[in-house]
Parts: C-alpha cells; structure tokens; sequence
C-alpha cells in the first residue's frame, strides 16, 4: 500500500520499480502548458503483432501464418514479424537492459486520449514496418491486406484517432487496390510506405500509380522507417553494423535522405505537386544536410534531372517531418535554429512514437526554447493541415 | 541558470531542511519511495538495509528514476585490462525512459561526463530522514 506523508509541498510516494517504459509522465509535469494546444501525435503504434493480423488474413496465407505463429521465435515478443525474419546477432544485445520495448492496446490507446492532452493520436504500422523488404511481395501484400481491415476494423470510429493505411511499395497494384478501398474513410488520413529496404528506392516510376491513387484521394505520403535489425537492401546492409545501435542510429536517418533524395530527384513533385510527403521516426538533423547536399549537386549535374523546375531544396522545404526521434542537442536554443535552417517552421510535427522504447517524451521537446507561434505550429497546427483534421482546440 | 540543457536538471531547490518521510518499517530493503518537494523530485531507495537519496528526474526527458530498476551493467576499461566484465551488482539505477544508467550511490551516469546531486539519508528514531 503506498504511504503518504503531505507537509505543505512535500510528498512521499512508495512506489514500484517499471518493468517496461514509463508512460507519459510528462503529461502530469506539462499537463496545464500543453491544455492551450491542439496537440497531435504524428506517429503513434498500436499491437499490430502477427497474432493480431491472423484473422484478418486471406485465402492460404491466414492458413500458413497459423502454422508459423505456432514456432516458437526467440525475442520479443514472440509473434513478431521482425523477429521472424530477423538476422539474429543482434538479438540480445541492446535487449540486455530495461525498460522492454512495449505495444501498446487499445485500451492504453484510449486511457491515454482520455487524459484530454493529445487532440490526435496517428496510427503508424508497427511490427508489419518491415514488408518491403519481404522476399516475397505477395506476402507482403497479404499482411498489408490483413493490417489495414484490421486497423479500420478495431481503431475507426474512435475520438480523435487516425489510421495510416500501409502498402507494400513492391507490389504496386495492390497497394492502388488498398487506397481505393480506404481511401475515402473518414478516419484514414494518410498512406504508409515502409522505406526501409525498399528497392528501387521510393522515387522510381514503378510506385508512380501509389502516388496517383494517394493524390486522387488527397491522401498525403507518410515514410516510415523501422530500426531494422535487417539491411539486407539500400542504403545500408547488415555487414555495416557489429551493433544495434549504430544500425539504429544510421538506418533511420540514411534511409530517409535516400528515400527524398530519390522522390525529388525522379521528379515526382513536378508530375505531382499537390502530392503531400513526410518522413517520420527519422529525427530532423540529417535535412539540411541533404537539402543543400542536393542544391550543391544540382548545379552541375542538373541535365541529369531535366524534370526538375526548382532546385532540390525547394522541393524537399515543401516536405513535413516528424520529430521523433528528437536529437540530443545540446543548447535550448538549437532546435529552433535547426529548423530555421531547414526553414521547417510550418512543415515540423510533434511525434512521440507512443508506446515504444524510444518515444519521445513531451517534456523533451517543451525543454527548448522557441516563440510560442512555433511551438503551436509544431505540436498541432502544422499536422492538422498535413492530415486534414480539424483544430480541436 | 545556464543554458547547457544537461545541467538544468541538476539545479534543484534543496533547503537543507530535514524531512521525514517514512517509518522505517514502511520502507524495508528492496523498496524505494518518490518524494516530491515543491517541484523537485527525489528518488530515495533502501538497498540491502542501507538508504540513497538521488535527483529523481532523469536529465535525458524528465522520465522519474525512482521507478528505475536497479542492477547491474557492463563495463571495459583499465582496470578489466579492456575486457569487458559485469559490475556494480544491484546498483546501477536503469531509468525507466530510455535507460540512461547511473550510479545509484554516487549519483555518476555511466558513459556520460554528468552526475545527479545525491541527498543524505538515514535512519532516526523508527523513522526515514532526508535532508533536502
């Protein structure tokens, strides 16, 4: 039983020690600052393991995936689809210390939307991140198949939650077939592509009907990258990385520049201009980085991409980002000189990645100074016109 | 205050005063308790029968290490002749955000040039004091 003990402003709590991460307790330190905000959370996940998606699954492959679900895989947790597929040296080696990585359900989902702080929550794939880089795209199609009647099925309908559909890139037919089934759900505001292993990358022609089903339903582009404990395709590969963390650190940032490198430099912007992308779960420090990489390049080389109207950096300013995962920076100043270097201030959204191991806290990103327009900006306004929703505050 | 960010956790508002928190029955080896004071939290941990008092906000995102498993951890350097080797047993404070480790003793982060202020605490008369 906890004992308490209140001597003017000093409290005792007995409390537990956490075995997995603790949740939002920045929600309790910042609860009255954050009320006068729309807050959107641009990338949240929810359990979207195998065992979920079984009965969603169509024709053999639900057969088939409930006989894989009864091998029992190493990790955690033990129907995961990455752990399946999973290159296994890593396994255990950044698994060694707590907290655990967590998923969350829906029940978490809502308990969390109640304490009446986040507007939106945006619901990102999870376990099924890795698809593109399935051997066989079919399978990749029919999990794509089973996860989006899934999310639709248990998370529509739900206050301020919003789906991202997911497609698998490397069959484009059936990710056309995926937006025009969902693509008018009130609560689908956008089209998930796992970059990760993506092969060609995102930008060639082959993924152009992706792009012409998603701008026909005025569904914005969301990339998504995964930690990865597989590489086996652009930009980086398992050999690269002795460790989990230099793999994590490097996969997520490299994918994304490759991944925009490639859409702007394939001239999707041009064949499509009202055609909205972001990149989530890939921090912010790499954009300027390939912003004014590509504007140097462009000079000499621009009678390679005869499309393009603009320099790169025009294109890529147009671009939303998630925050998440959020560099340490070392100066409360240096998150709003970032972005005034990527001239991000309307393209930035706040996202946690909620519940995993390595969401942001709120109290990460309130620490750093910035006007008070930019903050409202970044945690609400800017996602609410990139997923069309509604000021709720 | 500064604008280094990692040393803004460190500026607490201790007062010196002297605080009792729990009958020592309440608090028994293994357990540890979350005092708040004013806005200050403090992270306070009976470890086989003796007590430590440290910050209790982790300097990384705010995450409260009072919650924060206590183990051990890896560690490669001179004196393990660069191999690595398992240490500090039970008292290294994981935190439960993002697992930031940190000495629970001295309140030294592990891998980091940063130390969280500790508090004195002790047993007096059946009762847990803190200074703070």
């Amino acid at each position: 039983m906890p004992s308490e003990i209140d001597d003017l402003d000093i409290k005792a709590t007995k409390v537990d020690a956490a075995f997995t991460p603790v949740q939002d307790q920045d929600l309790d330190q910042y609860g009255e600052a954050l009320a006068q905000y729309t807050i959107v959370d641009t990338d949240v996940h929810v359990d979207d393991t195998l065992m979920r998606m079984v009965d969603y699954m169509e024709g053999h492959y639900q057969k088939r995936l409930q006989a894989a679900l009864q091998a029992d895989f190493r990790g955690e947790p033990g129907n995961s689809l990455r752990n399946m597929i999973a290159h296994v040296n890593w396994l255990g080696s950044s698994y060694d210390k707590p907290p655990r990585a967590k998923l969350a359900t829906k029940t978490e989902l809502l308990e969390r939307m109640q304490l009446g702080i986040i507007n939106y929550s945006i619901l990102f794939p999870s376990e099924l991140l890795p698809i593109a880089y399935l051997p066989d795209p079919k399978w990749a199609a029919a999990l794509a198949t089973a996860y989006n009647a899934f999310m639709v099925d248990e998370y529509g309908n739900l206050p301020g939650v919003k789906i991202a559909l997911v497609v698998s890139p490397n069959l484009p037919d059936h990710a056309v077939e995926q937006i025009a089934k969902y693509g008018n759900h009130k609560d689908v505001v956008a089209v998930c592509v796992p970059d990760v292993g993506v092969n060609p990358p995102i930008g060639d022609r082959k993924y152009w009907p992706i792009f012409e089903a998603a701008d026909h339903y005025h569904l914005p582009i969301a990339l998504h990258g995964i930690e990865a404990l597989v590489h086996d395709n652009y930009p980086l590969r398992v050999s690269h990385f002795p460790t989990l963390m230099q793999v994590h650190s490097m996969g997520f940032p490299f994918t994304g520049m490759l991944q925009v490198m490639s859409v702007v430099c394939e001239g999707v912007p041009v064949r499509f201009p009202k055609l909205k992308f972001c990149v989530v779960e890939a921090g912010l420090t790499w954009i300027p980085f390939i912003m004014y990489r590509l504007d140097t390049a462009y000079r000499q080389y621009r009678t390679e991409l005869p499309a393009l109207e603009q320099k790169p950096s025009d294109y890529i300013r147009e671009w939303y980002w998630g925050t998440h995962e959020l560099e340490a920076l070392p100066k409360r100043g240096d998150l709003r000189k970032l972005i005034e270097l990527y001239q991000g201030e309307d393209t930035t959204m706040w996202a946690s990645d909620w519940p995993h191991l390595e969401r942001d806290l709120i109290a990460g990103f309130m620490r750093y100074d910035m006007s008070e327009a930019m903050r409202r900006k970044i945690l609400g306004e800017n996602a609410v016109r990139f997923f069309n929703l509604e000021q709720r505050k | 205050m500064t604008e280094r960010m990692t040393d803004q956790p460190l500026a607490d508002q201790a007062t010196g005063r002297k605080l009792v928190i729990a009958a020592a029955a309440d608090l028994p080896p293994g357990t540890r308790m979350e005092v708040r004071v004013g806005n200050n939290l403090i992270a306070v941990f009976n470890i086989a029968g003796t007590y430590y008092a440290i910050y209790g906000r982790c300097p990384h995102q705010f995450a409260p290490l009072s919650r924060g498993r206590l183990q051990g951890t890896v560690i490669c350097n001179a004196q393990t002749n660069w191999e690595t080797e398992w240490a500090h047993e039970g008292e290294v404070l994981v935190c439960p955000g993002h697992a930031m480790e940190f000495l629970v003793k001295t309140g030294q982060a592990i891998g980091y040039n940063l130390k969280l202020r500790t508090y004195p605490v002790y047993e007096e008369d059946g009762q847990v004091v803190l200074i703070a």
